[in-house]
């Protein structure tokens, strides 16, 4: 599939706003399954200072500077993306969990060293003992990674309600846990947090889902939001990504935008402002696929 | 026993080495050890006056010089630095061993950061355990691939060393993230060589100024601008070591900032100034990493400067220490440290730690594990302040009284957040209180290591920390000089007198941030409301008791009362119950909020405001401007229950005495710079606003002819006498405002203070000389002609429709909004891009289906 995205930041500010200093992640990366066609970012009013690099994570940053006083600053980033569909036939080659879990405690290989980084609290992310409890019912002695990780998204699921409001970025996952409702960013967290705990290597990736539209009705412009899921290490297989909000595994549905430790490695935006008092912040995203 | 004695008595008299550690001074059957022999025949050479004498010397200067440490975590303020006379002496010898083995320390451990952050060999090749980085918070991934432009990321490092009962040197901890303490070992080093001059000079000891010196040139040489600007950036007075960033700043000669002083524009720091936006070259980092930047790194930090890391990629600025270089400020990586030294130095390493096993090994845990009662477990990654983690952090385990099933149940839950150590071994040296004879006391000593032009350099001494040996001592560690006899001539270098930072010599102060701009107007202001304030409250206490010379007391006392809520120095309430009760009423009403620390009423607000506005410019006042703002703000707290009207007005009295010592100090010492400047309008311009409010709530309503009312005037004017030397008659209303507002020569009046106001903008750098005005000076020009223009009469002359003078009234009116004005103008001129740093919402996250 081909999608045309146009996700839409705007922030209205109380009073003027006379420096804003802003760190974007909003260029897809591409990815063995994920091509990026063209992407750009437009920033109004227009930055004075602009820059563009990759990551540790090798996700595209683009940190820029708006000096000009402005009480609204629109951030529209606007990307082609092919996505293929992927297929499930290797499910079940995957390992017991524990070998995996005893390979990443002391990787050989450059990609498990890699890998390694990913089995540790991060600053969004850390897990007490009711998350590994949480995690032990499903996780238990001799079980195959992906079937293990796929009930654990599954019991994340339907033993979690979606609900918007009660959380916020910086909601810890044992609040999470405790309350069982939240969004996409919590269950990423919070499944991401299950495995970690019991030494699994596993990341958090941002990015888009196409939200198909009710039958014989027209799809809502901006209905669409920015989603988040998690992907998982598999050694052999390299990584696979679970949707703990859908039940599901992602294929030409989920563009992803970018990956890191966690939400606040993929932030879409993250800015630093002199002035501007209140703020009000609105998103809009729009994931079209293009008629082909 | 008398001081005398006790303070002669001899040093060793009953010194005794304590259990089987290793004594620094005696040896184990009780002779001295060659090296402390110098230092012992000059102590003990000394009378028990003089030591008497130093004892005394070292109170003093530590008082004075307000050294004071904040223990982290305690709610507590800063407390006064605790200091043991006696050094720790260390034989020469011994020392460059000591030397040797830290410089290659310091070497390899700038060799395992560089690799961290840039290619990573260590993981990817060399099999290093990916636990050991990844797991570390400390390890700042937005800070992987920047260089730094000189190659080196650790510039200035120390080390916690205790010695065994063997006598080996041991490490017990790295600190590579901003080491604290060199500040205070300075101090030390100051104030016991001036307290034991005599002693000091027959120990031939080895002087620390050419350790910064070196330090300090080298960290210069890094800008790459002819006229370079180096910082220290500090999260403020209040944290732990606030004392040493604002001591080295000034030892070094470089402004020490916060993170609201400075800016990132185009990848280029810049430290705000009154002049405008300056390039900074160099940062003397004294916050932790991840607080630099809210942009890149915590994002809540509010301390830090939004862009920093994104300056230091674009290689504009040298940050010391590189961003992130506390990844290997932990216990985790100590016994990795032999295989690392052979393996990127090709050497054996010379100092050994402190035995450690990291428990994110699962062979070391394996180990470890088996002899569990015989270690001692500790956090891994725990940040470690200065103090806390002083002789104690080392004596006593970290978790104390821990079950064992629950000690091992918690280290296998996440292996890599602990350590296991062999138990600590600390040395004993002597400790001396001041009088009687020295005990023997544990001591932990930390050394200091800073890059130079000529490869890594030891500060020659150190800041030694010594605490009692009975268990459960609250008294907290003290801080020791450490002396190193020098066996060749002694460099004699001092930097007291030298700045560093100016070659040239330099006359105004245009490094002066916005922020401390702001901060000395607002202290100008702050003292001028004081000043009016106590006169108000003591005119009133006067007629209260009795001793006024007017002729109606009671109509001033109404007068006072309504003037007294207008300047908000009295609530409505407090103030309409009072008056309803006469005289004695408000006397009750009065000495209970006059000196009340908790009341919203009264002096304490304008206090407490004066106070803390003062404790940030602590650095830039005076010592005895300090000491005297210090009793005056604290004179309400300490005597607040005197409740007399006499005792009031004593006190009352008192204040207007300190107040004016501190302006007369301010007017004497300091530099006629930008900051005086500021100073002087806040002043001038608080003073403009209070009289315009005087005159007006008393002259403007009609009864104002009688002469106690005008009296009142003249007093809370400080005009009395030079009305009385100028009319010797009673006072008349039309020549009262002459001389409060239009006077020119009266520097009480209205008139004389916009006249200094213009002059000073003259000065300021952002007005302008010649041309066309600035906003500011508009303002000015327009109030002072309507004050020259007025005609006296006429402004006393009552509208007889509505009772009041309203030509008088119109224009206070006006001189109140303008001096209001000139204070917002002055703000966004000078202070506005001073303003608070936010974060902008940076959840866009929505959620899925």
């Amino acid at each position: 599939m081909i999608y045309d995205v146009n996700h839409i930041t705007t922030f209205e500010y109380e009073r003027r706003v006379s420096v804003s200093h802003q760190l974007l992640r909003l260029t897809p990366r591409s990815h063995p399954r994920q091509r990026v066609k063209s992407a750009r970012i437009l920033v109004e009013p227009a930055a004075a200072v602009r820059t563009s690099r990759k990551d540790y994570f090798a996700n595209e940053v683009t940190y820029l500077t708006v000096q000009e006083p402005h009480s609204r600053l629109k951030i529209h980033a606007n990307s082609r993306i092919e996505v293929d569909r992927g297929d499930d036939a290797y499910l079940d080659l995957s390992q017991n969990w524990e070998d995996v879990a005893a390979q990443l405690r002391a990787p050989r290989t450059l990609e498990g060293i890699d890998a390694s980084q990913f089995c540790f609290a991060s600053p969004y992310i850390d897990f007490d003992e009711a998350v590994l409890a949480y995690a032990r019912q499903t996780l238990v002695p001799g079980m195959a990674l992906l079937p293990a990780v796929m009930e654990l998204t599954a019991r994340v699921f339907t033993e979690f309600k979606y609900e918007g409001g009660v959380t916020d970025v910086w909601t810890p996952v044992s609040e999470v846990l405790e309350n069982r409702k939240g969004v996409c960013q919590d269950f990423a967290h919070l499944q991401i947090a299950c495995l970690r705990s019991v030494g699994l290597a596993a990341r958090y990736v941002s990015g888009y889902l196409l939200t198909r539209p009710p039958e014989g009705q027209e799809r809502l412009i901006g209905a669409d939001a920015s989603h988040a899921w998690l992907s998982v290490y598999c050694p052999g297989l390299g990584w696979v990504d679970v949707d703990p909000t859908n039940n599901l595994r992602p294929r030409d549905e989920h563009i992803a935008l970018a990956w890191g430790r966690d939400y606040g490695d993929v932030s879409p935006t993250t800015g630093v402002i002199v002035g501007g008092g209140k703020h009000r912040v609105s998103v809009s995203v729009d994931v079209a696929p293009v008629d082909q | 026993m008398s001081n005398a004695t006790s303070f002669g008595r001899s040093l060793l008299a009953d010194y005794r080495p304590a259990g089987s550690a290793y004594d620094e001074m005696v040896t184990p059957d009780g002779v001295l050890r060659p090296h402390w022999q110098a230092f012992v025949d000059a102590f003990e050479a000394m009378t028990g006056d003089v030591r008497q004498t130093a004892v005394e010397t070292a109170a003093r200067m530590l008082r004075e010089n307000n050294v004071t440490y904040v223990a982290p975590g305690s709610g507590a303020g800063a407390r006064p630095w605790r200091l043991d006379l006696l050094p720790l002496v260390i034989a020469p010898t011994e020392w460059a061993a000591l030397e040797a083995g830290l410089i290659q320390r310091a070497e390899l451990l700038n060799k395992v950061v560089a690799d961290l952050y840039g290619p990573q060999h260590l993981l990817k090749v060399a099999g290093f355990p990916p636990g050991l980085v990844y797991g570390s918070p400390e390890f700042l991934v937005p800070c992987h691939g920047i260089e730094p432009r000189d190659g080196t990321f650790l510039h200035l490092l120390a080390f916690d060393l205790g010695r065994a009962p063997d006598g080996r040197w041991v490490v017990l901890s790295n600190r590579t993230q901003a080491p604290a303490g060199a500040g205070y070992a300075l101090e030390n080093r100051i104030i016991t060589s001036r307290s034991l001059p005599d002693v000091f000079a027959a120990t031939h000891v080895r002087r620390l100024a050419s350790f910064f010196r070196g330090f300090g040139d080298h960290l210069l040489s890094l800008g790459n601008r002819d006229e370079h600007l180096a910082v220290v950036l500090s999260p403020g007075p209040g944290r732990e070591s606030y004392f040493e960033h604002a001591f080295l700043g000034r030892y070094l000669g470089y402004p020490v900032v916060e993170g609201a002083d400075l800016t990132v524009r185009a990848s280029q720091l810049y430290l705000k100034t009154l002049e405008g936006l300056r390039p900074v070259d160099l940062v003397l980092r004294r916050i932790d990493s991840d607080e630099c930047d809210a942009l890149e790194l915590k994002v809540d930090s509010e301390i830090g400067v939004a862009g920093l890391v994104e300056a230091a990629r674009a290689g504009e600025v040298v940050i010391a220490n590189a961003l992130g270089s506390g990844v290997i400020e932990n216990e985790a990586i100590m016994g990795f440290l032999p295989g690392l030294c052979r393996q990127m130095l090709g050497q054996e390493l010379r100092l050994p730690n402190l035995d450690t096993w990291w428990c994110g090994d699962p062979v070391a845990w394996q180990h470890v594990r088996s002899r569990i009662d015989e270690v001692v477990v500790r956090r891994a990654f725990a940040a470690r302040s200065l103090i806390s983690s002083g002789t104690g952090g080392f004596l006593r385990p970290e978790f104390e009284g821990m079950d064992r099933d629950a000690l091992i149940a918690m280290v296998e839950r996440t292996p890599h957040q602990f350590v296991a150590q062999n138990r600590a071994h600390l040395s004993h040296a002597p400790s001396w209180s001041g009088d009687g004879s020295a005990r023997a006391e544990p001591i932990m000593l930390r050394v200091f290591i800073a890059a130079t032009k000529d490869g890594y350099q030891v500060m020659p001494g150190g800041l030694a920390l010594s605490a009692p040996l009975e268990s459960g001592s609250t008294r907290g560690d003290f801080g020791k000089d450490v002396w190193v006899p020098g066996e060749g001539s002694i460099d004699t270098f001092s930097m007291l007198n030298l700045s560093l930072n100016s070659p040239k010599l330099r006359r105004s102060d245009r490094d002066l941030p916005s922020r401390t701009g702001d901060d000395l107007f607002w202290l100008g202001r702050y003292l001028e409301r004081a000043e009016g304030a106590v006169r108000m409250f003591r005119s009133l206490m006067t007629r209260l008791a009795g001793e006024g010379s007017v002729v109606s007391d009671e109509v001033a006392l109404e007068h006072l009362t309504a003037l007294l809520v207008s300047q908000e120095r009295m609530s409505a309430r407090r103030a309409r119950r009072a008056a309803a009760g006469g005289a004695k009423a408000v006397e009750q009403e009065l000495s209970s909020v006059l000196f009340d620390p908790d009341s919203p009423d009264g002096l304490a607000l304008v206090l407490s405001n004066l106070r803390r506005t003062g404790e940030g410019l602590r650095e830039r006042l005076s010592a005895d401007t300090w000491r005297i703002l210090e009793q005056l703000t604290e004179m309400p707290r300490r005597q607040w229950r005197a409740r007399s009207v006499g005792d009031a007005i004593r006190q009352l009295n008192a204040m207007t005495e300190h107040l004016s010592a501190i302006n007369g100090l301010i007017q004497e010492n300091m530099t006629r710079g930008y900051g005086w400047r500021l100073l002087d309008l806040g002043r001038r311009i608080e003073r403009a606003r209070y009289y315009a409010r005087l005159v007006r709530d008393i002259a403007v309503s009609g009864s104002a002819n009688d002469g106690g009312v005008l009296h009142l005037l003249l007093e809370l004017g400080d005009s009395a006498m030079t009305y009385r030397s100028r009319y010797k008659a009673t006072p008349q209303l039309p020549a009262v405002l002459d001389l409060l507002l239009a006077d020119e020569s009266n520097p009480r009046s209205l008139a004389f203070q916009f006249d200094e106001i213009a002059e000073h903008l003259k000065d300021m750098p952002l007005e302008r000389r010649g041309g066309p005005a600035s906003s500011a000076q508009r303002v000015v020009i327009a109030v002072r002609s309507e004050l020259q223009l007025a005609d006296v009469e006429k402004l006393a002359s009552v509208m007889t429709k509505i009772g009041r003078r309203t030509h008088l009234a119109r224009l206070l009116d006006r001189v109140e909004e303008g001096a209001d004005e000139l204070s917002e103008l002055i703000t966004r001129t000078y202070f506005s891009h001073a303003a608070e740093h936010r974060v902008s919402g940076s959840g866009t996250l929505d959620g899925g289906t």
